[in-house]
């Protein structure tokens, strides 16, 4: 596909991100009247920026292509995604708020008052930061593909270095209100073309998507192969165009692709005629419309096992996330926190309702994209495929900007926390230096991860980051924040017992084949084993070692828990001009 | 203190401030809780409990509820081929239902969770 | 066949640098002489209890100077007593440690270093005498060293006098430590109530003049006259939030322009992110005061002040810049210098101290001006310090 208006939307959004980073669109107010000048973030502007951060690569072009390969199992990744926040929300919100901590890290020294916990934390905060920013750097390289041809490593780039200018030129560029209009940006993006989407299946006769067929093609297409695959055909399907299948090579009108498996070559390019069935990559599950439709149905080892593992990775998980725990700060108090945790839950939830339609018309529309793999590209495609003319170009457009700018905002988020904690706990050096030496440092390991990284989908990768995280970080905000019995040597336990091999776990997938081994769901969904290994290995150690509780425990909780009306310490009567506005004088 | 009054009679004129209510009582249990003395320490116990289990009804009612999901998919697979508006009750449930219901559970939850911090408040300053 | 040999070679290798490094790491006579290690290793067991007895006499400290201490006098047992209790037993024969306090009574009344004969009678109970020894700081007795062994000797009891005495250099210079911060906290108290009898002048006669031209101008111009006064008196805390330091600066300004009128304006830019981070109270505000002196301050042309607070990741980063007079680098270098000087600056010397206290030497007052080119004050605050909260 070749779009100049998608490349127009993607080069506006990239450079929109650069202006903002150059010329430091100042949305902090420049006022002199204090009150409008230093009003706080509402949370409902807060939410927002949350949102904006939150919705990665994963959520605006993975959900919607896993359910397009997989079907409804893979809506426990919204789910999960949008269920991490009422964890967040009932567990940990206001505590954490309370606390004073600005990053993770900050929160394990403010609790143990231990600098081996905190160093621990701030380990495994970079690790899970890398790991989520390389399905980004990942995603942006399909999206950039998908659109203009260019190679897969060229949109990572453009992403890495858009970002990493934005943070060194300026400092902190994730302000607040950008943020927020990110969200609302994405929002649009996917929503309005869903609209047009629908519209354009019911005009077509609204043709049911679960029925008992294997995806067919709709039109004649040509489909370009740009890696070897190997394919599976069930039926025998006719085609033609030039290429080497099975190590021969084809070439002309009339030819036949046998039912069974074939190889065939990168640089292959078939023409495959309307209403032939579409052979499938092999990896993928091969099975009917109606089948796909069926939750549990699909086989693959140990379905049960994957879901729970996928379950426990998504709801515990978020907590976990640097660049959503930045944010909480921006909360005046814990109060304040909880409403920003309850709107975020509403706004994720409007999110959601959009990419699992374009999964299922996928079905319909883009079904050549189960014999290339490249499922992730199906937000992309469908909108100029459904629609004829400028209109469908204009929608891909869109959707190609709003995924372009998931990918910046995401990043950026992750970029400065990344850069936050590399600078304070790795480097040692404050300042302004130290934190510019980091952000290069911290997009640098990631760019160069995504070369050695094979093509495993993008919300896959999310997925590992979160089981990082609910198997280490979790443990340590839900028992730090509600139990007084935790210590120093069970928290650093517990973190690395969860940690670890879930870390471990993540890099084996990412980088060694396992697909076809039978413990591959093991490696690649581990949170099952690790989230209750971190936890019992947390308390346990704790409670064998119960001298070892920090000595001001107590005086934490109080800070942790005290509601803001109880105005302990911080005690002031309401000032004079306050009640003045309020008019009680 | 109009001026029109007639001076009648002597009246005792003090600083406003004296007859302002202050906190006069000596140990106010708010005081207890920041200085950590061992009854403000059962004070703050009780809180944390309360928040506690709230917030642990809330996460297991929904995540518990949410969780049964897979193994009803798995052992009663007709329960997947309901059809709610021509739509598979599996895609309703988690594609549309569950964000409804996040967002209910979470607005319950913060409204007890503030109703329990206004009555610990009130508790813990009347004393 | 080559397989073997390698592995051999590879065995040999490891073998000699293990030999090597064994070799090494073994005693070496021939660098220092026996006075020279005796001098060494003594300073270094005393300098190893010195950090803890600057602490004070408190369980916790002692405890740890207590080991050194013992391993200096080569004692089996040994005390470290304050004015009412040990504070610190090290070593064996613990059972004694009640008795401490008795036998102190008397060295605490006469200031002097006394022996006695304790004489237990448990089978291989080390304590057998003690030798306790006055902590003195200033010419109070504030505690005592006892040291326990089998038998008095001459030596233990010569030993036992140094140490005390080195001990209670120690503790001197932890008084001292403490008076010096005591020394800061006052500056910041005095600095509280410091507001000039001009400011206080000039903003009466300010609201005054409104009183009958605009009285609802002026009940508002008192009111925020209260509510910066209340805030500057405020006793509790040292620390605030940043929204709560700019809100009295805001009053600040608001009392200053009734003052100055439509010469004084006023520029602020506050990005919301950082209104929560807790600062040192009263850290800015002075600053600000310090802008509009200078920006003010002998000159008919209006004078304009700029107050930024922006994000910056894990810190905030404000500047204050006024465009008056300037000052003169040499003299703000000295009192950033702790010089004191009373011309540069309300206050700046202090403010500075307290940020290098509180958040390292990084995060002093960076102060950018020249005479007549105004002045730009930039501060830098962590948005997360351990141990610090509004």
């Amino acid at each position: 596909m070749n779009s100049t208006y998608g490349v127009v939307a993607v080069l506006v959004v990239a450079l929109g991100a650069m202006l903002v980073g150059a010329y430091g669109l100042r949305v902090s107010r420049t006022t002199s009247d204090f009150y409008v000048a230093s009003r706080t973030v509402s949370p409902w502007w807060n939410a927002s920026a949350i949102g904006g951060e939150y919705l990665s690569a994963a959520s605006f072009v993975g959900i919607a292509g896993l359910i397009f390969a997989h079907g409804p199992d893979m809506l426990w990744f919204p789910v999960g995604y949008t269920a991490g926040y009422l964890v967040l929300l009932t567990l940990v919100a206001a505590p954490l708020r309370r606390s004073g901590a600005y990053t993770l890290p900050d929160f394990a020294e403010a609790r143990f008052s231990s600098p081996l916990v905190r160093r621990v934390a701030s380990g495994l905060a970079i690790a899970i930061a890398w790991m989520y920013l390389l399905p980004q750097f990942k995603g942006a390289g399909l999206t950039l593909h998908t659109v203009t041809g260019a190679p897969d490593w060229l949109g990572g780039l453009i992403v890495a270095v858009v970002v990493t200018v934005n943070v060194v030129s300026g400092g902190m560029r994730s302000v607040t209100f950008v943020q927020a209009f990110q969200y609302w940006l994405k929002l649009t993006a996917i929503a309005v073309p869903v609209v047009f989407l629908l519209l354009a299946w019911q005009a077509h006769g609204g043709q049911r998507i679960n029925g008992p067929e294997y995806p067919v093609f709709r039109q004649t297409t040509t489909v370009d192969f740009d890696t070897t695959t190997v394919i599976h055909a069930d039926h025998d399907v006719a085609f033609s165009g030039r290429g080497l299948v099975d190590g021969a090579r084809l070439e002309g009108d009339g030819l036949t692709l046998t039912a069974g498996e074939h190889t065939i070559a990168a640089g292959s390019s078939f023409v495959f005629p309307a209403g032939a069935t579409v052979p499938h990559l092999e990896s993928l599950p091969h099975t009917t419309n109606a089948n796909w439709a069926l939750p549990m149905a699909a086989g693959g080892e140990f379905p049960l096992y994957a879901v729970y593992s996928l379950i426990l990775a998504t709801f515990l998980g978020t907590m976990g996330l640097p660049h959503v725990i930045v944010r909480f700060y921006t909360n005046p108090n814990g109060r304040a926190a909880r409403r920003t945790t309850l709107i975020v839950l509403g706004l994720l939830g409007i999110f959601y309702l959009m990419p699992p339609l374009y999964g299922v018309l996928g079905r319909l529309y883009t079904p050549e994209l189960l014999l290339t793999g490249d499922t992730d590209a199906v937000v992309l495609v469908l909108p100029s495929r459904m629609i004829e003319g400028v209109g469908g170009q204009l929608l891909g457009a869109l959707v190609a900007g709003g995924a372009f700018a998931a990918f910046l905002s995401t990043s950026s988020g992750l970029m400065v926390s990344l850069a936050g904690v590399l600078s304070q706990d790795v480097l040692k050096m404050r300042g302004v230096r130290g934190f510019r030496i980091s952000a290069g440092l911290a997009v640098l390991v990631p760019l160069a991860m995504t070369v050695l990284v094979g093509g495993i989908p993008v919300a896959d990768m999310v997925g590992l980051a979160f089981a990082v995280a609910a198997s280490s970080l979790c443990p340590l905000l839900l028992l730090g924040i509600w139990s007084t019995r935790i210590t120093t040597p069970g928290a650093v336990a517990g973190m690395l017992a969860g940690g670890l091999p879930a870390l471990a776990a993540g890099i084996v997938t990412i980088s060694a084949r396992t697909n076809d081994q039978w413990f591959h769901v093991f490696l690649s969904r581990p949170a099952a084993w690790t989230v209750p290994l971190g936890f019992v290995v947390m308390y346990g150690v704790s409670l064998m070692t119960p001298s070892k509780v920090p000595a001001n425990v107590n005086r934490v909780m109080v800070r942790l828990h005290a509601p803001e009306n109880l105005g302990l310490e911080t005690n002031e009567e309401p000032s004079m001009s306050e009640l003045r506005r309020r008019g009680e004088m | 203190m109009r001026p029109e009054d007639p001076p009648a009679q002597r009246v005792v004129v003090t600083s406003p401030r004296t007859g302002a209510p202050r906190p006069r009582r000596p140990y106010p249990a708010s005081r207890e809780i920041t200085e950590q003395s061992q009854l403000g320490e059962l004070y703050m116990r009780s809180l944390i409990r309360t928040q506690r289990t709230l917030g642990l009804l809330v996460v297991g009612l929904v995540a518990g509820g949410l969780a049964t999901l897979p193994l009803v998919f798995t052992f009663a697979p007709w329960v997947s081929r309901l059809q709610v508006f021509g739509i598979g009750l599996p895609w309703v449930l988690l594609g549309v239902v569950v964000f409804p219901v996040f967002v209910l559970a979470g607005w319950f939850y913060v409204r007890q969770a503030e109703r329990s911090e206004r009555q610990f408040a009130e508790l813990v300053e009347r004393s | 066949m080559t397989g073997l040999l390698a592995v051999g070679a590879i065995l040999l290798v490891g073998a000699a640098i293990v030999f090597v490094l064994w070799r090494g790491s073994g005693p070496r006579q021939d660098f220092l002489t026996e006075a020279q290690r005796i001098t060494f290793e003594t300073l270094h067991t005393a300098w190893s209890a010195a950090p803890p007895l600057r602490a004070g006499l408190v369980p916790e400290a002692a405890k740890k100077s207590a080991r050194h201490l013992r391993t200096l006098l080569d004692t089996p047992a040994l005390a470290l007593t304050d004015e009412v209790e040990v504070v610190a037993w090290e070593g064996l024969g613990g059972h004694h440690s009640g008795d401490t306090m008795r036998l102190a009574q008397e060295v605490f009344s006469t200031g002097r270093t006394r022996a006695f004969d304790i004489g237990c009678t448990l089978a291989d109970c080390p304590v057998q005498i003690a030798v306790v020894a006055p902590l003195t700081v200033e010419g109070h007795v504030v505690g005592v060293l006892a040291a326990y062994s089998r038998e008095a000797s001459a030596g233990l009891v010569r030993a036992t006098n140094e140490v005390a005495r080195w001990a209670s250099g120690q503790l001197e210079l932890a008084e001292l430590d403490r008076s010096r911060t005591r020394l800061v906290e006052a500056e910041v108290r005095a600095l509280r109530a410091q507001i000039s009898p001009h400011f206080i002048y000039n903003s009466l006669s300010a609201i005054a003049s409104y009183v009958r031209t605009n009285p609802e101008r002026a009940r508002t111009l008192l009111l925020d006259f209260a509510d910066f006064t209340r805030y500057s008196f405020r006793r509790h805390g040292d620390f605030t939030t940043l929204a709560e330091e700019l809100k009295s600066i805001d009053q600040y300004l608001a009392l200053e322009r009734a003052r100055f009128g439509e010469r004084l304006t006023v520029t602020l830019q506050i990005a919301p992110e950082v209104l929560s981070v807790t600062v040192p109270f009263l850290c800015l505000q002075p600053l600000v005061e310090n802008a509009v002196r200078h920006g003010m301050e002998g000159k008919v042309e209006p004078g304009h002040i700029q107050i930024l607070a922006a994000d910056a990741g894990a810190e905030a980063h404000i500047t204050i810049e006024d465009d008056g007079i300037g000052m003169d680098p040499e003299a703000l270098r000295r009192t950033l210098a702790g010089q004191v000087d009373e011309t540069a600056g309300i206050g700046l010397g202090n403010i500075d101290e307290r940020l290098r206290r509180f958040y390292g030497d990084d995060y002093g007052l960076v102060v950018e001006t020249a005479e007549g080119l105004g002045t730009k004050i930039s501060v830098r605050f962590p948005k997360y310090q351990h141990g610090l909260h509004a």
